[in-house]
């Protein structure tokens, strides 16, 4: 399999060339075009109870596609996500990631998916209840709103939510006020999102929450 | 006329530099900038896409029922058009061979091209997204609009693109909409829903982003209008 990520980073798009044999799995709805002779099966995400989770608690879809060539040449294929900015590669080799809800675009065979309780905390940050795990050895893609900024944290490091992409499994996620009742609500930060542990986290500059925010007051 | 199109590719806009007794038809709304003297007509275009009911045609693919003329007259003249969305304009030459547009790829045209509903209209109604398409045919230039990014497919058999993906592609192109995946089920299931399936020989125009899905996005958070 090869691929290149063009456009980047307001319009990044993954151009993909999938070998005879070669699987992909994708996120429903992140196929732009493709060669008509590859063959694309829907399945659950991550088998159905996951898949029902993720769907009912972690805002994305129920279903993913697995693209398969079964032909004896190199096919094409075109993943992209629904908001504009960056996508991101993860390489996996035996350790895990976490995806907050609609970051996710893709995995190569041999990760397993899961969907995890993220606790209470997360949700009340606005990330979801539950979120995504993948696990094991191959390449990840994910896209941002905006664009990606990784970052290595060691001990605490605070966050605004929304704009936490991905993390790795070691992080944990507490939920406080941002300096204060009166500073949280006069700053226009609101809840934060304090991290703690070690490990990587990709921030994406700009946020759909905060998006919605700016449009809400300006609907008629 | 000559085209020149700035802050690619994510702020495209086109600058237009038009030599004295010329003509540029675009999209109504389109005009950001132009010089004074410019002569601007809005019309109801004669010809099989012109006249009261073609204007209506137009409306019901998503463009506007009127398009703008602008005439430079006696003296030299520029003018500015950009698209709404975020976005790269593309720059298509029109030949002998027709052109195939999504009723929001419009941006513009010189006179010799002709823009009028295309017969996909109702084959498109199943398809989900943009329901109707725009036949540009003569010759000239034609200045279209994307979403993103725009890439080029060079079709020689069959290539399949999600129906929000479509920008143009040449008439050469067969095209009917499909299902993605092997089963029915899956095909509305798992997100891609129906498909365009190209078959043919000819450039296809696609854009790295889809307009609905973004809208659907955010639209999904706003209170209901």
């Amino acid at each position: 399999m090869k691929y290149e990520v063009r456009y980047k980073p307001a319009f990044a798009t993954v151009f993909l060339t999938l070998n005879p044999g070669d699987r992909l799995t994708a996120e429903a709805g992140a196929m732009a075009s493709m060669s008509a002779q590859l063959t694309m099966k829907t399945e659950f995400f991550g088998g159905l109870i996951p898949g029902l989770l993720k769907n009912f608690l972690g805002g994305e879809s129920l279903f993913v596609n697995e693209f398969r060539n079964n032909t004896q040449q190199p096919l094409d294929l075109v993943l992209t996500q629904s908001t504009v900015g960056d996508v991101g590669i993860v390489e996996l080799t035996g350790n895990a990631i976490c995806f907050q809800p609609g970051a996710y675009i893709a995995h190569t065979p041999g990760i397993q998916i899961g969907v995890q309780w993220a606790g209470f905390s997360s949700w009340l940050a606005g990330e979801g209840l539950f979120r995504l795990k993948l696990t094991g050895n191959g390449l990840v893609f994910f896209g941002a709103y905006g664009g990606l900024s990784q970052k290595r944290v060691d001990g605490d490091y605070i966050v605004d939510s929304g704009h936490l992409v991905a993390y790795d499994p070691g992080i944990k996620m507490s939920i406080r006020l941002a300096g204060g009742m009166f500073g949280s609500v006069t700053s226009g930060e609101g809840l934060i999102n304090r991290l703690s542990g070690q490990g990587r986290i990709y921030l994406q500059s700009r946020s759909t929450s905060g998006l919605v925010r700016f449009l809400r007051p300006k609907l008629r | 006329m000559k085209v020149d199109i700035l802050h690619r590719p994510d702020s495209a806009i086109a600058k237009i530099d038009m030599a004295p007794q010329e003509e540029l038809v675009a999209e109504a709304g389109a005009m950001v900038a132009m010089s004074s003297h410019l002569d601007v007509n809005t019309t109801l275009r004669r010809g099989k896409g012109g006249g009261v009911f073609g204007g209506l045609k137009r409306m019901l693919a998503g463009e506007s029922l009127f398009l703008s003329v602008f005439r430079s007259g006696t003296q030299p003249a520029e003018i500015y058009l950009a698209p709404k969305l975020m976005g790269d304009i593309l720059p298509y030459q029109m030949t002998i061979t027709d052109l195939v547009v999504q009723s929001t790829g419009y941006l513009a045209s010189t006179p010799g091209v002709d823009v009028e509903l295309g017969f996909q209209g109702l084959k498109s109604i199943f398809s989900g997204e943009s329901i109707f398409w725009l036949t540009a045919r003569g010759t000239g230039l034609v200045l279209l609009s994307a979403f993103g990014a725009v890439y080029e497919i060079e079709v020689d058999g069959e290539y399949i693109v999600d129906t929000g993906h479509i920008v143009a592609f040449e008439k050469t192109l067969n095209f009917s909409i499909t299902k993605a995946g092997s089963s029915w089920i899956g095909a509305f299931l798992g997100g891609e829903g129906l498909v365009c399936k190209f078959q043919g020989k000819g450039r296809l125009f696609c854009q790295t982003h889809n307009p609905g899905a973004f809208g659907r996005l955010i639209g999904s958070q706003l209170p209901p209008r």
